[in-house]
C-alpha cells in the first residue's frame, strides 16, 4: 500500500474523514430511495406515454446539449484569453464571468425578459430582426446558456491556467504560430478541464428551473421542459407523476455523465517526466 | 554567427542589462551564472520567446531582433524539457517536421535518423511518461535538433540528471557539436559541467555580464571578486602598493615578459608581499588555492619572500584533494593533492609555512 505506516490515532482520523463521505453519501441515496417507494405503477405508466412529457424530455436533452456546445464555443477562446492574455479590465472580464454564478437563477430569467421586453436593443432584437425569445424554445436556450456557461469558462481558464507555458514556448521555436500553439498543445492538454467544464455546464442547463418559469413559461408542447413539467404536475396534485420524472431526470443525468466520462477519460494524458502534469482543472 | 549587441530587458524588479555577446559558428559556449542571474532570460530572448526592451540580436550577420520565435530558426531546450505530454516519443520529434510541413515520406526518416544520432531509437514508440531523466533529455534534444538547427540553445541541459548520466550526456553534447559542426550556447551554474563541454563561457550576474573568455582564462585571470568566487576561489584579500620593488633574479620565472618583471611591492596587513606587474594605490588580490604552496616551518629556517606563516585550522579531504583552511596575518584556503598532504605530515594546529608565489598572484581589475 503506498501510504505510511498508521498509528492509532491517524486510523481515528482516516475514519472520521470517510465518516463524511459516508453520511453525505447515504443521505443522497435515501432521497432517491424514498422517492423510488413513493413512486407507483400507473404514475410510471402515465409518465411513459404521456406525449407531452416526452415532449418535455426531448426538450431538456436538445437545450441542454445545445447550451453547453455554445457554452464550449464561447469558453475555449474566453479562457485562453482569461489565462493568456494581459488586457486591461482583465480582472473586471474575470469578475463579471463569475457574476452568473452567484446569481440566484431566477434573476437571470427576470433580467432576461427585462431586457427583450423593456429595453429598445432588446425589442429591436425581437421585434425587427424577428429574433424572438421570450416563451420560445430558443429562449430556453437562451436562458440556461445565461445560467450555465460561467462554469465551462471557469474551467476552460483553470485548465488552461494549468499548461505550463513552457509547452507553447517550445512549439512556437519548433515553428509553430500562436494558434498553431494553441490548436496542437494547449487545447489537447487542457481537453479534460474542459471536458469538465461542460459537464458541469450540462447538469446545471438540464436541471435549470426558475429562470425558464418567468422567461420562457411551461406551455405543453412547446417550451416544457423537465424541470418545468415536475412544477407543473406537483402544483396539480400529481406528486407520483412528478416524482417519477424527477426520477427520470436523475437517471439521464447518471446516464450522460458516466457516458462522457467513459468517453473523455480514454487516451488519458500521460503525466510529463520532470514537470508537474498540466492536469485539467477539475479531475473527471 | 550569434552576436547581441547591447540587449536590456525586464521582467518585475530584474533587469538584464546591456548584454554585449559574440559567439563564432562551431562555437561551444557556456553561459554560468548562479540561480536567478539571468541566463535563461538571456536565452529566451535569443529565440525571441522574450521581446527585448532595446539592443539587437544579430544571427549570421541578419538582424532577428523583431523575427517571432519560428523564424529564428534555432533549435532550443528549455530546463525541464517540456516535452509535450499527449504525444509519444516519435510524434515530439517529428512534431516540428510537421509543423513546418514537411512532406509526409520525409518525415519517418528524419525522425529515425535523428533517434539514431542520439541513441534513442528504441524509445520512439513509448509515451512521454515513464522515461528517465537521460532518456527525456535526448528525447528533447532530438526534437530541437530534427530541424537541424545551426544553433542549439541549451537551458540547463543536465542539471536534473543525476551524476553518471551528466557526464554520459555532456561528452555526447560535446561529440555531437564536434560532429555536426554546431555552435552550442548552454546555460549551466555548474562548473563541472562547463569544465567539460566548453570552448568559451561567460559569466553572468544579476543580469549583468561579468567576464567573457576561456574557462582558464576565467579561473586564472578573473576581472572581478565575483567572478573569482564563483570559479571557486576564496583566496581574496585587500592590499595596499607601497612602491616598486627591484626585480629578483630568483623569484622571476624566465619566460615571463620584460613587462612582467616589473615588481609591485604590497601591504597586506601586517606582511609585505611581491606581485609581478605596475599597480596603483589600493588593490584586490587573489590566488587560487591550488597555487598556494605549503612546506613545513622547519626550526631555524628564515622566511622567504612571499612567505607567510599560517597555521593550519581545518582540513577536510574532498575524495582527491585536501582542502586546508589556514590561519595567517589573513585566512588563506589551499588545496593539495592527497600525497601532498601526507607527504606533509601535519595534522591541526600545525605551524606551517605558506608561499604565494608572485606570479601566482593576480590583480582584480575590477
Amino acid at each position: 500500500m503506498d501510504s505510511p505506516v498508521k498509528g492509532w490515532r491517524d486510523s481515528i482520523f482516516e475514519a472520521t474523514a470517510f465518516f463524511f463521505v459516508c453520511i453525505f453519501v447515504i443521505f443522497v441515496l435515501i432521497l432517491i430511495f424514498a422517492d423510488v417507494f413513493y413512486i407507483d405503477k400507473r404514475a410510471i405508466v402515465t409518465v411513459l406515454t404521456s406525449r407531452f412529457i416526452g415532449h418535455a424530455l426531448w426538450m431538456s436533452i436538445w437545450t441542454s446539449f445545445a447550451t453547453t456546445f455554445i457554452s464550449l464555443f464561447f469558453a475555449v477562446p474566453m479562457g485562453y484569453a482569461l489565462s493568456r492574455l494581459r488586457f486591461p479590465g482583465r480582472i473586471f472580464a474575470d469578475t463579471i464571468v463569475d457574476l452568473p454564478i452567484v446569481f440566484p437563477p431566477l434573476v437571470v430569467g427576470l433580467t432576461l425578459l427585462v431586457f427583450f421586453s423593456q429595453t429598445a436593443v432588446g425589442r429591436w432584437i425581437q421585434e425587427d430582426l424577428g429574433i424572438e425569445f421570450v416563451f420560445q424554445p430558443k429562449g430556453i436556450v437562451l436562458c440556461q446558456f445565461v445560467a450555465a456557461a460561467s462554469f465551462a469558462i471557469r474551467s476552460a481558464k483553470t485548465a488552461f491556467d494549468d499548461v505550463s507555458r513552457r509547452y507553447e514556448n517550445v512549439a512556437l521555436t519548433l515553428g509553430c504560430t500562436r494558434w498553431g500553439s494553441f490548436w496542437r498543445i494547449s487545447l489537447p492538454l487542457a481537453r479534460n478541464g474542459i471536458i469538465a467544464g461542460g459537464i458541469l455546464t450540462w447538469a446545471r442547463a438540464f436541471g435549470l428551473f426558475g429562470p425558464l418559469m418567468i422567461f420562457v413559461g411551461s406551455f405543453r408542447g412547446r417550451t416544457e421542459v423537465l424541470s418545468t413539467t415536475i412544477f407543473l404536475e406537483q402544483s396539480v396534485g400529481n406528486l407520483e407523476v412528478a416524482l417519477v420524472i424527477a426520477l427520470l431526470l436523475i437517471f439521464i443525468a447518471l446516464v450522460a455523465i458516466t457516458i462522457i466520462r467513459l468517453v473523455a477519460g480514454q487516451g488519458d494524458r500521460p503525466k510529463a517526466g520532470l514537470i508537474r502534469p498540466a492536469s485539467g482543472g477539475v479531475k473527471l | 554567427m550569434i552576436r547581441t549587441e547591447r540587449i536590456s530587458f525586464h521582467i518585475g524588479t530584474f533587469r538584464l542589462q546591456d548584454v554585449s555577446l559574440e559567439i563564432t559558428a562551431g562555437q561551444y559556449f557556456v553561459l554560468l551564472g548562479p540561480p536567478g542571474s539571468g541566463k535563461s532570460i538571456f536565452l529566451e530572448c535569443l529565440c525571441g520567446l522574450k521581446k527585448v526592451d532595446s539592443g539587437k540580436i544579430y544571427i549570421e550577420g541578419h538582424d532577428v531582433t523583431s523575427l517571432e520565435p519560428r523564424a529564428r530558426n534555432l533549435g532550443y531546450v528549455p530546463q525541464d524539457y517540456a516535452l509535450f505530454p499527449h504525444l509519444t516519443v516519435e510524434q515530439n520529434i517529428a512534431f516540428g517536421l510537421r509543423v513546418r510541413r514537411h512532406s509526409h515520406k520525409d518525415i519517418p526518416s528524419r525522425v529515425t535518423e535523428t533517434a539514431d544520432l542520439l541513441g534513442i531509437r528504441h524509445l520512439l514508440s513509448r509515451r512521454i511518461n515513464g522515461l528517465s531523466g537521460g532518456e527525456t533529455q535526448r528525447v528533447a534534444l532530438a526534437r530541437a535538433m530534427v530541424l537541424q538547427p545551426k544553433v542549439l540553445l541549451l537551458d540547463e541541459p543536465v542539471c536534473a540528471l543525476d551524476e553518471v548520466t551528466r557526464q554520459e550526456v555532456c561528452s555526447q553534447l560535446s561529440r555531437l557539436q564536434h560532429h555536426l559542426g554546431l555552435t552550442v550556447i548552454h546555460v549551466s551554474h555548474n562548473l563541472e559541467e562547463a569544465f567539460s563541454v566548453a570552448d568559451r563561457a561567460a559569466i553572468l550576474h544579476q543580469g549583468v555580464l561579468q567576464q567573457v573568455g576561456t574557462l582558464e582564462g576565467l579561473l586564472r585571470k578573473p576581472e572581478s571578486e565575483f567572478v573569482a568566487r564563483f570559479m571557486r576561489c576564496g583566496n581574496i584579500f585587500y592590499g595596499q602598493v607601497t612602491g616598486p620593488g627591484p626585480p629578483e633574479a630568483g623569484l622571476i620565472p624566465s619566460r615571463a615578459s620584460p613587462w612582467q618583471q616589473w615588481q609591485t611591492r604590497v601591504r597586506v596587513g601586517d606582511i609585505e608581499l611581491s606581485l609581478l606587474g605596475e599597480h596603483r594605490g589600493n588593490v584586490k588580490l587573489m590566488i587560487r588555492p591550488e597555487d598556494v604552496l605549503i612546506r613545513p616551518n622547519y626550526e631555524g629556517r628564515s622566511k622567504g619572500e612571499n612567505e607567510i606563516h599560517v597555521k593550519l585550522a581545518r582540513r577536510r579531504n574532498y575524495g582527491g584533494y585536501v582542502r586546508m583552511e589556514l590561519d595567517g596575518p589573513f585566512n588563506l584556503v589551499a588545496h593539495l593533492t592527497d600525497a601532498a598532504y601526507t607527504e606533509l605530515k601535519v595534522e591541526g594546529g600545525a605551524d606551517l609555512i605558506a608561499v604565494l608565489r608572485p606570479e601566482n598572484i593576480h590583480v582584480l581589475t575590477r
